[in-house]
């Protein structure tokens, strides 16, 4: 039997491909969350918490949603222009139960009701993906509890958990790759790719190796699924990659130890990392060029 | 000043032979707010592939290097008409309205009249 040699004799053979996780897949086929469906099957009020997010119910319709990885309505407002900041800061100081701080903006004439509607059903929308994501630690609910924004326009739940499941479909369908929704991006080169659109330069130019893509997201004023439907086009097209493992800050600074010869430096931390096995030195960096053209291949051949 | 769900009901009661229309976020596919349809025209289902449409369109005059903005794109089929309105909302994103016509009943230069009239309307 003829063995069959994928490299030449004599030199290192390349690194492992990092194994793409199947977990997003598999989560799609049950219910997002039980308790949800639950909460409102009772028609109950109050705030849903979860890992990554808050859904707040009023009898048993979502009315508000927020998530540290969703700009909030605050943030789509006021990027654009739609609203003061002042006028915001007004509204929020002046809500109270009984008039919410939607209500206080639309009486008041400051921003009109179609526009406050749309914004705020998109900011619900946006963050709700994020707070329904599959997570570790279970959810918990607080009765009663409500939100100063008051009520805008509420939406039933079952269109919330179809919505965030159409998006995660759509999501795997541009680039099966979670990884780039939350690690740090940067730009790559890449060879014949196609021009981004004037929406994707704008993520692109802010993808410097530090920023993830809820953070460009923040700084654009755009939603963050928006965002997320951007940096997966983005790198499918081979412009950008996500850092992966995301840079050691501790790592830099433990190799930058002055007075220390550098064979010392690199042998303590590589002392250092054989003891709880660091994703940081067993894989490979998948910026590579070479790499990410062949990551790109397999992912496009298993998509067939 | 208008809500968005007055502007759907406006579509259909006032422009003749319209039978679903569907306010549409173009980088989601997210259908904001939905009226008519049918069990075998789900609105939803339209939305979100007609975003593909206006994507395409929007591809093709970059490469073209067309400064223009798309007013509406229309489609025909031999018993409908699908009529694209786009509008830039306020909160900095693309949207657009999606209408269905029934081709016998309907007047295609009195429907988009109405239809620009109706989103001009529509302060998003």
């Amino acid at each position: 039997m003829t063995a069959v040699r994928t490299h030449p004799q004599g030199t290192t053979p390349p690194p492992r491909l990092p194994v793409r996780e199947k977990s997003g897949a598999r989560d799609r086929g049950g219910a997002l969350s039980p308790m949800l469906t639950r909460l409102a099957a009772e028609r109950a009020t109050g705030v849903l918490e979860r890992e990554r997010g808050s859904l707040y119910l009023a009898e048993g319709r979502v009315v508000h949603a927020e998530s540290p990885l969703a700009p909030g309505l605050d943030v789509l407002l006021l990027a654009h222009g739609t609203l003061a900041p002042a006028v915001w800061q007004d509204a929020v100081d002046r809500a109270d139960e009984e008039y919410g701080a939607a209500r206080l903006l639309l009486d008041a004439g400051r921003v009109p009701r179609g526009a406050l509607e749309l914004c705020h059903l998109e900011a619900v929308f946006d963050a709700a993906y994020f707070a329904l994501a599959p997570s570790s630690t279970p959810g918990h609910f607080r009765y009663g509890a409500g939100h100063w924004l008051g009520a805008v326009r509420p939406v039933p739940v079952d269109a919330v958990e179809r919505e965030t499941l159409r998006r995660r479909e759509l999501l795997n369908r541009l680039w099966p790759d979670p990884l780039s929704d939350g690690a740090p991006l940067r730009r790559s080169d890449a060879v014949a790719a196609p021009t981004p659109t004037a929406r994707q330069s704008a993520v692109l130019a802010l993808a410097d190796g530090v920023r993830t893509a809820p953070d460009i997201a923040r700084e654009l004023g755009r939603q963050a699924f928006h965002t997320l439907v951007d940096v997966r086009r983005l790198a499918a097209a081979g412009l950008l990659t996500a850092l992966f493992p995301p840079p050691r800050v501790h790592h830099a600074a433990t190799a930058a130890v002055p007075g220390l010869p550098p064979r010392h430096a690199l042998a303590e931390s590589t002392g250092t990392a054989a003891a709880p096995p660091s994703p940081g030195i067993t894989l490979p960096r998948v910026n590579d060029p070479d790499i990410t053209l062949l990551k790109r291949l397999r992912d496009a051949l298993e998509a067939l | 000043m208008a809500n968005t769900e007055t502007t759907l009901k406006e579509c259909l009661a006032s422009i003749e032979g319209a039978t679903g229309v569907a306010l549409v976020d173009y980088t989601s596919g997210m259908a904001l707010g939905t009226m008519g349809g049918s069990k075998t025209f789900d609105l939803n289902v339209a939305a979100a592939g007609n975003t593909d449409v206006v994507r395409a369109k929007m591809r093709t005059m970059e490469h073209l290097g067309l400064k223009g903005q798309i007013e509406d794109i229309l489609i025909t089929l031999n018993d409908q008409y699908h009529l694209i309105r786009l509008i830039s909302g306020r909160g900095g994103n693309g949207l657009f309205m999606y209408l269905v016509l029934d081709a016998k009943r309907a007047n295609l230069a009195m429907a988009r009249h109405q239809l620009r009239k109706i989103e001009e309307d529509l302060e998003v």
